[in-house]
């Protein structure tokens, strides 16, 4: 066999290989995508890889980390090899997880019910009782189907002997299955041919079951059946797969806000009013999910919404409380109720684990500390797992005395030799490397008993020798390849044919709190745009002047909240501040910080290129911030073009919906506001009208082509403030909002923007022998009603559209 | 057996900066039923008039109300208002109880016949965690093979003298370990704390809410709202069954007693939990009246007047 790729690769050692079956035999398994490798060219496998890059960062694949000083956001880490599993290992592996969710599905409903076996002494009642996850608000409710587990998952690891051991289980809201479906989709894809040849399962109808299931269980009524994919928010670690699966599975994406609780039912705050939701799918920690009956500190749940599952109006999944089987204190006790409830042998054995709450473990722990893993008993608990072996004296001591005061907090595991696997090295262009993997896998209700999803999310260690697998700690994941003897399952619910009855247009599924970032999106932009051209204008002219003369450009700074009030001697260095300074009041920078926000709110609804506009952005604003005032220019040109390709996005590449039509009001009416601003300010400096009036109104050219002359009040005060076709002028926003207004109100009952329809009026009467001039009291009125209309408009768009969501639930609990 | 009746006025009175335009609460307001106690009339009245108003039984056998509040307000006025006859232990001899150990080992036992009902209070719970330090202080009474009771009744008078009544001193999320160091609170703290010391030491006990009889200075009449609702420990016995232990008063509560509800702790049975939307800032004022049956009528500390009584 060809020993260039293997030269650096381990031939022996003391973990299981998963490549090899002794020093330079492959194991017959994965014979085709070594020789894969083999025969590749160093460019083929270079285009691999760039591929797999290129496909993660287009997709905007991200895992965010709590601590990482990049920011909310990393992108996912994927090895280009996947982790094969030969048919009858996966039968096996299969058969285990399919039995171990029935198991703790059958546990969880009896904790949950009679508790019988407590009663047996089968389940010792600290394990239930002392677990902070138990939640005694859902003892007794209704539980669809008695479905407690709809979506389970389990962390696997294969000893040196080649079993596989579970040393994890994943029970209230699993996550992974959406990474695995991204690296397939990309891994799929790089390896095409070997793929297909190698008969490697798909994914898809793992989905279509789960996606079935709850649907086939939630209750009914108030409409048609909705399920929500519930999420904690963008800031929370795999907000990725969160938006990912919602979009996969065609639940739409809500936050705790978007949802109500009223007569004991669950509704989804809509534009256009409430929408029963009959099943949430959430991704929400279950004591999160109701500050009402659970934590109360919680600001992300949904109050009432235990009180709506215990009346048996929702189906939630999954089912509450059920993170309570995710302690490693259950798993020695597992054998002997798999023996009681379902009357045969725990197929797949657990990693011994002890509670140091008994003190015979506690003691016994603390003896043996040196061999053992000691981890949080309860995942609320924010401990990190620690190995006894790493500790010098004084740390272990101080760890004892912590087992000690607090015995019920901790468990005590035995370590595993996790096995290996190999990793394509990025850093050699023909080099395998043995990496340490553990394996994520999936089990779905389904009305035969459980589904495994045949693949998972393999997951690798940073090196070779690593005890830990964890995303957090930089860890990286590859495409899991279940290989089958018979047909392979091509269902996709990505090509499912839609029925012309399933047409959607204009989509109706908007939320109001996605409604109202649109909106504000809309407005950051154009006022973003219009303080970049702003500033450009003000900063040129000191450029070339060395001076502002043009006190009306200042004045416009200070109207716009660019400049202070008492700008200092320094006026250079007061517009840099106003330009790139976020700490500054009212600053481009801030106002580009506080755009990217609302996008990163809006991320699930953002194409991805509208996307990248926006990180460039972010980025550029993060980066070193350039002191002459000529780089200063030149990042002002940067941001003006952003925000026309973003413009552009809008009008090129959204549907004309009522997500749209906010956006565009949101424009319209910074823009309403801004160009009211400019036009007063220039018109009460007299004088000839300045250059700068076209550049800000961005109508130079128009201008130009209209008339060969300088700027001259009256051809300029028609382009801008009566030229219905100019996209920059008054009338152009105060009709277009006008517009907006009489379709919204067609859909959603009147709207009385009495302000604006008076002055649209007053703007269409405007004649300009008489009163396009400098000097005229009726256009400086007009303005300044437009400019009070646009602002009024705002606020009772938000009382109407939005204001559902921007309440914050507090707790309120006497003191005795 | 005699018997008292009482007739208890519980008025929680909410004020807000700015209007709510939603609430939800949870109120453990309704006395409970207990072979010593017997709930004849109760009700609860509520302004605003509330959109939607549950009942039932909460994990613990407690009955709870879950009201929710739709229309905006700035005021939320809870009168509950109850009938309860408390049937007195008087002088019956002090109950024979095993070792404390043998109680602690017997229900810490693994395997079949476990104690359940007792093992429900033998944990952490959010305000009670058991720390060694708590277990040390306990041991001073907890000599080796004291009866549980004896030492019970020691540990509520050590509580007694080491602890200051003080309303100042904590709020409602003081840890226990700053209570050890500080020994000053109210009933509750002190509830609290004794409760941690049993839990430290591998014993189950809970916490009582409820409402104590106070008299008013001699000569003087009963004033409405002048007692509170107050709390103390109940703690397991084998035998005898759960045992009242006040130590905010250091008595084993009898017919001044009278219980609403319990729980771990008192999250677990806080008269009114809630949320709202909107608000503020907020005060609440709380005032309890405890009248016994053929009591002077209560003279009145302001113009509202006392809800008549209506049996269910």
């Amino acid at each position: 066999m060809p020993r260039q790729l293997l030269e650096h690769y381990p031939q022996t050692g003391p973990r299981y290989d998963e490549l090899l079956s002794a020093p330079w035999t492959l194991r017959p398994h994965w014979r085709v995508l070594f020789d894969t490798l083999v025969r590749a060219r160093p460019e083929q496998m270079q285009e691999r890889l760039a591929s797999v890059r290129r496909q993660i960062r287009e997709n905007g694949v991200t895992y965010n980390v709590y601590a990482d000083p990049r920011g909310v956001e990393r992108p996912w880490e994927l090895d280009v090899l996947p982790l094969v599993i030969p048919p009858d290992e996966w039968t096996q592996i299969s058969a285990a997880i399919a039995q171990r969710a029935k198991l703790l599905n059958l546990i969880l409903q009896d904790v949950y019910g009679p508790q019988q076996m407590l009663a047996e002494g089968l389940l010792p009642p600290a394990l239930v009782y002392g677990h902070a996850g138990f939640l005694r608000p859902c003892h007794g409710l209704k539980v669809p189907g008695d479905i407690h587990l709809h979506l389970y998952a389990a962390d696997l690891a294969r000893s040196p002997d080649g079993r596989w051991w579970v040393l994890a289980d994943r029970t209230q809201a699993p996550s992974g299955a959406g990474y695995s479906l991204e690296n397939r989709l990309v891994i799929s894809r790089v390896f095409s041919e070997q793929f297909r040849d190698l008969h490697v399962e798909h994914l898809a109808s793992f989905f279509a079951t789960l996606r079935d299931t709850l649907a086939q269980h939630a209750p009914e009524g108030d409409g048609p059946p909705l399920t929500v994919l519930l999420t904690p928010g963008p800031y929370n670690e795999t907000y990725f797969e969160h938006a990912y699966l919602a979009r996969y599975l065609g639940f739409p994406l809500v936050e705790g806000s978007d949802l109500l609780v009223r007569d004991g039912k669950v509704w989804l705050k809509h534009l256009s009013g409430l929408r029963r939701v009959h099943a949430v799918l959430r991704r929400l920690d279950d004591d999160f999910c109701d500050p009402l009956e659970l934590r109360a500190d919680s600001a992300l749940g949904v109050p009432g919404l235990v009180d709506a599952a215990r009346r048996g109006n929702v189906l939630i999944a999954n089912a509450l409380g059920s993170n309570l089987l995710e302690t490693g204190a259950l798993l020695g006790f597992l054998p002997r109720l798999c023996e009681r409830l379902l009357g045969e042998p725990l197929a797949m054995p657990s990693l011994a684990t002890w509670w140091c709450g008994e003190e015979a473990a506690l003691e016994d722990a603390i003896a043996r500390l040196d061999t053992l893993v000691i981890k949080p008993a309860f995942p609320q608990l924010r401990i990190d797992s620690v190995f006894g072996a790493d500790l010098d004296r004084k740390s272990r001591a101080a760890l004892i005395a912590k087992m000690r005061a607090r015995p019920h907090h901790y468990v005590a595991q035995e370590l595993v030799q996790l096995s290996q696997a190999p990793v394509w090295d990025t850093q050699h262009p023909r080099r395998l490397a043995a990496r340490a993997v553990g394996l994520r896998v999936f089990a779905c209700a389904s009305p035969e008993g459980y589904a495994v999803m045949p693949g998972g999310l393999a997951r690798v260690a940073s090196d070779r020798d690593a005890r830990v697998i964890a995303m957090q700690r930089g860890g990286s994941s590859k495409d899991t390849w279940v290989l089958t003897h018979g047909t392979v399952n091509t269902f996709s619910l990505l090509r499912r044919s839609v029925s012309p009855a399933e047409l959607v247009r204009a989509g109706s599924n908007l939320s109001s709190r996605v409604v109202e970032n649109l909106f504000w999106f809309g407005r950051y932009c154009e006022r973003c745009d219009n303080g970049a051209r702003l500033l450009r204008a003000t900063i040129g002219q000191h450029i070339e002047l060395d001076d502002i003369r043009d006190h009306a450009l200042t004045a416009l700074c200070q109207h716009n909240g660019l400049l202070p009030a008492e700008p200092g001697d320094d006026i250079g260095a007061a517009l840099r501040a106003a330009a790139l300074d976020p700490a500054a009041p009212g600053s481009l920078a801030g106002g580009l910080h506080q755009l990217s926000t609302v996008a990163f709110n809006l991320r699930e609804r953002m194409s991805l290129d509208n996307w990248r506009v926006i990180s460039r952005l972010t980025d550029e604003l993060s980066a070193a911030q350039p002191s002459e005032p000529g780089e200063v220019l030149e990042r002002l040109d940067r941001c003006v073009q952003a925000m026309m390709t973003l413009s552009g996005f809008a009008l090129d590449g959204m549907t004309r919906d009522q997500g749209w039509r906010f956006l565009s009001m949101g424009r319209r009416i910074e823009r309403l506001q801004f160009m009211c601003g400019v036009l007063r300010h220039a018109l009460a400096a007299a004088g000839d009208a300045p250059d700068w009036l076209l550049e800000l109104a961005d109508s130079t050219i128009t201008y130009r082509s209209r008339y060969m002359t300088r700027p001259q009040w009256l051809p300029v005060l028609d382009l801008l403030v009566c030229d219905e076709t100019n996209p920059r002028s008054i009338a152009y926003q105060a009709l277009g909002l006008t517009d907006y207004l009489a379709r919204l109100a067609a859909q959603f009952g009147a709207l009385e923007p009495a302000a604006l329809s008076d002055a649209v009026a007053e703007l269409l009467s405007l004649r300009p022998e008489a009163d396009l001039h400098t000097g005229s009291t009726r256009l400086d009125t007009l303005l300044e009603r437009l400019g009070s209309a646009a602002y009024a408009l705002s606020e009772q768009l938000g009382l109407r559209f939005f204001s559902h969501s921007d309440g914050v639930w507090t707790g309120t609990e006497e003191r005795r | 057996m005699t018997q008292v009746r009482y007739h208890v006025l519980h008025e929680t009175h909410y004020r807000y900066a700015w209007p709510v335009s939603m609430s939800r609460q949870l109120l453990h307001l309704t006395p409970r039923e207990t072979p010593r106690q017997t709930t004849l009339a109760h009700r609860v009245d509520i302004t605003p008039v509330p959109a939607e108003r549950e009942r039932r039984t909460d994990y613990f056998g407690n009955r709870v109300e879950h009201i929710s509040v739709g229309a905006a307000h700035e005021e939320l006025a809870v009168l509950a208002t109850s009938t309860v006859d408390v049937k007195r232990i008087g002088d019956a001899p002090r109950p024979q109880s095993p070792a404390w150990e043998h109680v602690r080992d017997r229900l810490h036992q693994v395997g079949p016949a476990p104690l359940l009902e007792p093992c429900q209070y033998l944990y952490a719970s959010p305000h009670i965690e058991p720390l060694a330090a708590l277990a040390r202080y306990a041991r001073l009474d907890f000599h080796r093979d004291r009866p549980l009771f004896e030492a019970t009744c020691a540990l509520m008078r050590r509580i007694h003298r080491d602890f200051e009544f003080d309303p100042e001193a904590t709020t409602v999320s003081t840890p226990l370990e700053t209570l050890l160091k500080q020994r000053r609170g109210v009933c509750q703290d002190f509830a609290h704390f004794m409760i941690g010391c049993l839990r430290s030491l591998g014993l189950p006990a809970r916490y009582v809410s409820g409402y104590l009889l106070t008299q008013p200075p001699p000569g003087q009449p009963r004033l409405i709202g002048a007692d509170a609702s107050h709390a103390w420990v109940s703690v397991f016995c084998p035998g005898a069954g759960w045992l009242d232990f006040d130590p905010t008063n250091c008595v084993q509560p009898d017919d001044q007693h009278i219980t609403v509800a319990w729980g771990r702790d008192f999250s677990d049975v806080t008269p009114m939990r809630g949320v709202i939307l909107g608000g503020g800032e907020h005060v609440v004022e709380v005032r309890v009246t405890v009248m016994p049956e053929g009591d002077a009528r209560p003279a009145r500390t302001c113009a509202e007047a006392t809800q008549p009584l209506e049996p269910e």
